[in-house]
């Protein structure tokens, strides 16, 4: 052993590992994503844009801000990104509004910072902070108060209302303000949020609040030079400040006041606006309306209003004032089709279309109708397509975007751009589907790799009593295959070209083969269970999904609701024989406020739910309620050969799944040994408590867990997080030093992390989680009130990350710092207490030798996890996500904490420890992620591979990323260099030579019996 | 090539050829016996001396092979690997063929092969190639071999699972 691990340092020395430019893209693959799209404000929400270029020709693309924080400019070709602007994580990006080949977008609460980026390109051409984050004023929803105007006359200048009351505009070019203007009466109860722009004069329209309702308040301010002009309040009456009112222009008619519209007790007014404000509000006679739309034409003066039976009509403000000028059939509240979606687009010439579609639960299709207001001869005509939309695996349509193309008089075709309820987009170009991205991955809450079978190479085949004939028949043709295999055989073993490490493990392209592993067990199946209730399995070989379920509400689908992913456990492996099984707890929240935990058993390698596998593939998951009311933990505990699925509910009553009489006797005969952790107490003032379960159960039937031991952590603490240490085999239990004594590693199965926070400092506690000991208790500094730790547990050492901004001397310099604590059993070298098998409740367990040292990292990190190897032989590699969207790995040999001060001694330099320094090395070789920017990776999960050498690495949170990294390179494998041909040829040459020499060594020595002496 | 080793034994009782016979040299009888005693017994003091010589064998090579091991070094090489394993070897091949080694040596009086000739040249002789194996043996410390600390021998230490369970 001592050996093989000298060899591994060795090895690990003499060449550092680093990705080779040839492996790049094919050990590794990226899934650039851009988030799901905001669509719930016009101002954020997918909306096509034709850029014109300089040779007249025009492309478009798909703008739209998203629930990762980007704006994401989409080609509606092929559904590529075309460009994608990540913003802070404290930076929300609030809106964004297009003009020619411009994007302006503006970020941070109350419409900090605007940036106008290139809309072909995605380049920032400029950037103005209005105010500081912290000065923005807080709205709900975060884009009230703030809006967007282009200056359509000269250069394209920006109007920008952020705050809620103040107005600048600013310069194209340079990013100047011309001008600011602020509301006098900010202090008032006056939030503006709208903002129209003519060549002379800037309305801004906002709301106050008086006693019941809101009332409209515009203000004027000329355009030129940001001087006010004029403000009034419009006698109105507004119930919902959000959606019931909006400005109406016409670009088509520039000579047509722009007007207000607003919803006032089921009318609709208008007040038209002058730079003077002396109108008077209008109404629009005809029915009653129950909401008006803006389908985000208001620039080109059309909006919907739904009546009050749900019949939507169209309404256009013209020459000849605000008119109803169709209202689409069959449009009114129906059972047999869903509530209908408007939007509105345009076609090249900039003409103004209104598309509305709907689900029909008849025909199990959604449809279209796109209205062309002016054809016809200006009678409007409606042309409708009906899309195949699969409904089971995307969920239902929440927004629609549009783009029209006019070819000729009475043709109109649509492209529509579909966000749905999974967070997939899709392109559908009239009835047919262009191509689909499935957004909702960048919002994955769980995420576990499982194994996969084997290759079936032998196939099945008929019992004993097969006819004699039928044999020979079946043997021959399985022998047709022998030629061909004995040719593979020798070629193989000549050239020796077997799978190599450094190989693609992907499947080739026409296969249809079920799924199975590689040689080396590079291949796996992701599963991945998002926020907007999909599960997905993905090929871990080239990021393929391969199947994909939507989760079934079960009761709660009548009154809706959602599902929140909580664990997910592997309950069987493909090494306990059969087909492997994950089981998903996850939380059901329904829309009128009950929870319930409900649990879903599905097949990683086909999606099939395993409690009904007749159930239909392409149905919805439905899951098992298995507990009515909110979970309070969950694990997953081995009983004997199967493993079994602990529920606590809130009154912590033990749920077992699954629950069959053999699981419970077993489970009833664990339980005195069981011991677990809760977090108990109020919010923000949460203690860790130790339970024990009650061996007889309660009156409900059910085990109930006692408290037993409480963890004092001061009051103003609030536990944020525990961190068990992995349960993955340890091939070594100590550490042998340079005088071959040897340290004993602390290897409690119980250890775990807490971190524990207040409002000014951080704790992070190891703690005993059977007794409850404190075993290692650090205090740190919290970063702006907020405990921002990454913690990393394994065998017996603790990695964690803090941000040290106290400037404590001349010589201290704010960071990141990293620690490295190793825990060691008794008193020093020498002194084992056997700790991974000795009871916790012994007095030995807490007897612990710690060494630590501090380390400086480059740069912020967003997690931290370590590599995880079949066997642990393998070193450990940290792997973390960094601030500048990289994955990248440290070996943890930099991060002993016995590294000397001075000059390392002979017996130092032969356990290869090196001289301390403060500073990691950053080294770029070590990037796994190379050229790929990998952005917003909350999490990393490692998984071994078949071979010891080598560690999966899955990232995800936007964008997915997996990797293979072998920490001490692949000391398991012939390297890739070994020269097979010569070695074979060496052996053949000197079997030859035995060959020849044999019968004349044979001869001679005859010879010599007869004739010598 | 087994004509060469023919066993002095066989021809000492070959007829003597004729002319040579025995009662030729019965005419100086006496004279040649009180000689020849006391050629037996200078020869045999001489055997009991190179007896002694060869005992003590060992150690007088032992500085010679000390050096060697300090000309070797301390790394686990070939030659110094071949060298350590010369000193373990040779003083259990010694101590095997002992009595074969003493025989030559073995007063006429004696069974030459019984242990129980020379055991005072034999137990220095197995004394000094103790000497030789020790300094062998202190090599192999020198050179981290011997599996004397707990370090080598923790690859073979087990551990049980742990006696409670804790769900995290």
């Amino acid at each position: 052993m001592r050996l093989l691990s000298v060899l591994i340092t060795i090895c690990c020395l003499t060449q550092s590992w680093a990705l080779h430019s040839s492996e790049a893209g094919i050990v590794d693959w990226h899934k650039p994503l851009v988030g799901v799209p905001l669509y719930s404000t016009l101002s954020t929400a997918p909306a096509f844009h034709r850029i014109s270029e300089a040779d007249g020709r025009t492309h478009s693309v798909v703008l739209t801000a998203t629930a990762s924080n980007v704006l994401a400019a989409l080609d509606p070709v092929d559904g590529t990104i075309a460009w994608r602007h990540i913003f802070e994580a404290n930076e929300h990006v609030i809106a964004y509004k297009q003009h020619g080949n411009v994007v302006a977008t503006v970020s941070g609460s109350g419409g900090a910072t605007l940036r106008l980026l290139d809309a072909t390109t995605g380049h920032l051409l400029v950037e103005r902070c209005f105010h500081k984050l912290e000065a923005g004023r807080l709205f709900e929803p975060e884009t009230l108060g703030t809006a967007l105007a282009f200056d359509n006359e000269e250069n394209g200048d920006t109007y920008v209302l952020s705050n809620a009351h103040i107005l600048r505009r600013t310069n194209a070019k340079t990013g100047e303000v011309v001008w600011g203007w602020s509301a006098p009466d900010q202090a008032s109860l006056v939030a503006y949020s709208r903002l129209i722009a003519t060549s002379s004069t800037v309305y801004v329209v906002g709301l106050a609040k008086s006693f019941t309702s809101y009332t409209l308040h515009v203000s004027a301010v000329s355009a030129k030079t940001g001087e006010f002009i004029t403000s009034i309040d419009v006698p109105s009456s507004i119930t919902n400040g959000l959606t019931d009112f909006f400005v109406l222009a016409s670009n088509k008619h520039p000579q047509v006041k722009p007007r207000i519209m607003w919803l006032e007790g089921g009318a609709i007014k208008s007040f038209p606006l002058t730079p003077e404000l002396k109108e008077t509000p209008m109404m629009i006679k005809g029915a009653e309306y129950h909401k008006i739309v803006d389908v985000g034409l208001s620039e080109h003066g059309q909006f919907v209003a739904i009546k009050e039976d749900g019949a939507g009509r169209v309404i256009r403000l013209g020459e000849d004032g605000v008119k109803v000028i169709w209202e689409f059939a069959e449009s009114a509240t129906s059972k047999q089709y869903t509530e209908s979606i408007y939007s509105g687009g345009l076609d090249k010439d900039g003409w103004p279309y209104i598309a509305r579609v709907y689900w029909s639960h008849i025909s199990k299709k959604a449809s279209a109708h796109i209205l062309a207001a002016h054809l016809a001869d200006g009678k409007g005509l409606v042309t409708g397509f009906t899309l195949p939309f699969q409904t089971s695996d995307h969920g239902v349509i929440t927004h629609v975007a549009v783009d029209i193309a006019n070819p000729e008089e009475f043709k109109v075709l649509a492209r529509l751009f579909l966000t749905t309820s999974t967070g997939a987009v899709q392109l559908w170009q009239q009835n047919e589907l262009q191509w689909s991205r499935e957004e909702g991955l960048a919002e994955i809450k769980v995420a576990e790799l499982v194994e996969l079978p084997e290759k079936q190479v032998v196939t099945a085949h008929a019992g004993e009593d097969e006819p004699v004939g039928e044999r020979l028949v079946r043997q021959l043709s399985d022998a047709r295959d022998f030629p061909q295999y004995a040719l593979n055989f020798a070629r193989r073993f000549v050239t020796g070209s077997y799978a190599s490490v450094s190989s693609s493990v992907a499947p080739s392209a026409n296969a249809s083969e079920p799924l199975a592993r590689d040689e080396f067990g590079f291949r796996k199946v992701i599963i991945a269970v998002t926020a907007r209730s999909k599960i997905y399995g993905i090929d871990s070989a080239n990021g393929e999904v391969l199947w994909s379920r939507v989760f079934g509400l079960g009761w709660a689908a009548e009154v809706g609701g959602h599902i929140i992913p909580v664990k997910i456990f592997v309950t069987r492996t493909v090494n306990d024989g059969g087909a492997p099984e994950v089981v998903l707890v996850t939380q059901r929240k329904a829309s009128n406020s009950l929870v319930d935990t409900v649990i879903f058993h599905v097949n990683p390698l086909t999606g099939e739910d395993v409690r009904d596998p007749t159930s239909p593939r392409d149905g919805l998951l439905q899951g098992l309620d298995v507990i009515a009311g909110p979970l309070v933990e969950t694990y997953m505990l081995q009983l004997g050969p199967s493993n079994v699925v602990v529920l606590l509910d809130e009154f912590v009553q033990v749920h077992l799944y699954p629950n069959t009489d053999e699981i419970r006797d077993a489970f009833v005969k664990a339980l005195p040994s069981i011991y677990l952790p809760l977090r108990t107490g109020p919010p923000k003032h949460r203690q860790l408590t130790g339970h024990q379960i009650s061996p007889k159960p309660e009156f409900t039937g059910k085990h109930v867990a006692q408290p037993t031991w409480t963890l004092s952590l001061p009051p103003s603490e609030d536990i944020l997080a525990i961190i068990p240490r992995p349960r993955e085999p340890i091939a070594s239990l100590g550490k042998v030093l340079g005088n071959r004594t040897t340290l004993y590693k602390y290897l409690n199965p119980h250890l775990s992390a807490v971190v524990a926070g207040s409002s000014v400092s951080c704790s992070l506690y190891l703690i005993d989680s059977a007794k409850g000991t404190v075993l290692y208790h650090v205090v740190l500094p919290s970063t702006d009130g907020a405990c921002d730790i990454k913690v990393v547990l394994a065998e017996n050492w603790l990695v964690y990350q803090y941000y040290d901004g106290d400037m404590g001397g001349v010589d201290q310099a704010k960071g990141y710092r990293i620690v490295s604590v190793e825990l060691y059993e008794g008193s020093g070298v020498d002194d084992k207490t056997r700790s991974s098998d000795l009871s916790s409740l012994s007095n030995k367990s807490t007897a612990i030798t710690t060494f630590e040292e501090t380390f400086v990292l480059p740069r912020a990190i967003s997690t931290i996890v370590s590599t995880a190897t079949t066997h642990g032989i393998t070193m450990k590699d940290i792997i973390v996500a960094s601030e500048n969207h990289q994955i990248q790995s440290f070996p943890r040999r930099f991060l002993d904490p016995r590294r000397p001060k001075r000059k390392p001694t002979n017996e130092e330099l032969e356990e290869w420890l090196i001289q301390y320094d403060p500073i990691l090395p950053d080294d770029p070789k070590r990037v796994l992620s190379h050229t790929y920017q990998v952005v917003g990776t909350k999490h990393i999960v490692t998984s071994p591979a078949l071979l010891e050498s080598t560690s999966l690495v899955f990232a995800y949170g936007q964008d997915l990323f997996f990797t293979r990294v072998a920490p001490s390179n692949t000391f398991d494998v012939l390297s890739e260099d070994f020269n097979k041909a010569q070695l074979v040829l060496t052996i053949a040459g000197l079997a030859l030579a035995i060959v020849i020499a044999k019968p004349i060594v044979r001869r001679k020595r005859l010879r010599e019996k007869w004739y010598d002496q | 090539m087994s004509a060469s080793v023919i066993d002095p034994s066989k021809w000492k009782h070959l007829p003597p050829p004729p002319g040579f016979g025995a009662s030729s040299s019965t005419v100086c009888h006496r004279t040649p016996t009180k000689t020849s005693k006391a050629a037996t017994a200078s020869y045999e003091e001489l055997k009991t001396k190179r007896a002694w010589d060869f005992a003590i064998a060992p150690a007088k090579s032992l500085p010679m092979q000390a050096f060697m091991l300090y000309m070797s070094g301390g790394g686990v090489q070939i030659f110094s690997m071949g060298i350590v394993f010369m000193l373990l070897s040779s003083p259990f091949k010694n101590l095997a063929g002992i009595n074969t080694a003493f025989a030559p040596f073995a007063p006429g009086s004696a069974p030459p092969k019984a242990f129980s000739t020379l055991v005072l040249q034999k137990i220095v002789y197995f004394l000094c190639n103790i000497l030789t194996l020790a300094l062998g043996l202190w090599k192999c410390r020198s050179m981290g071999l011997l599996p004397t600390g707990t370090g080598d021998w923790l690859a073979f230490e087990t551990r049980g699972p742990s006696p409670e369970i804790s769900l995290l």
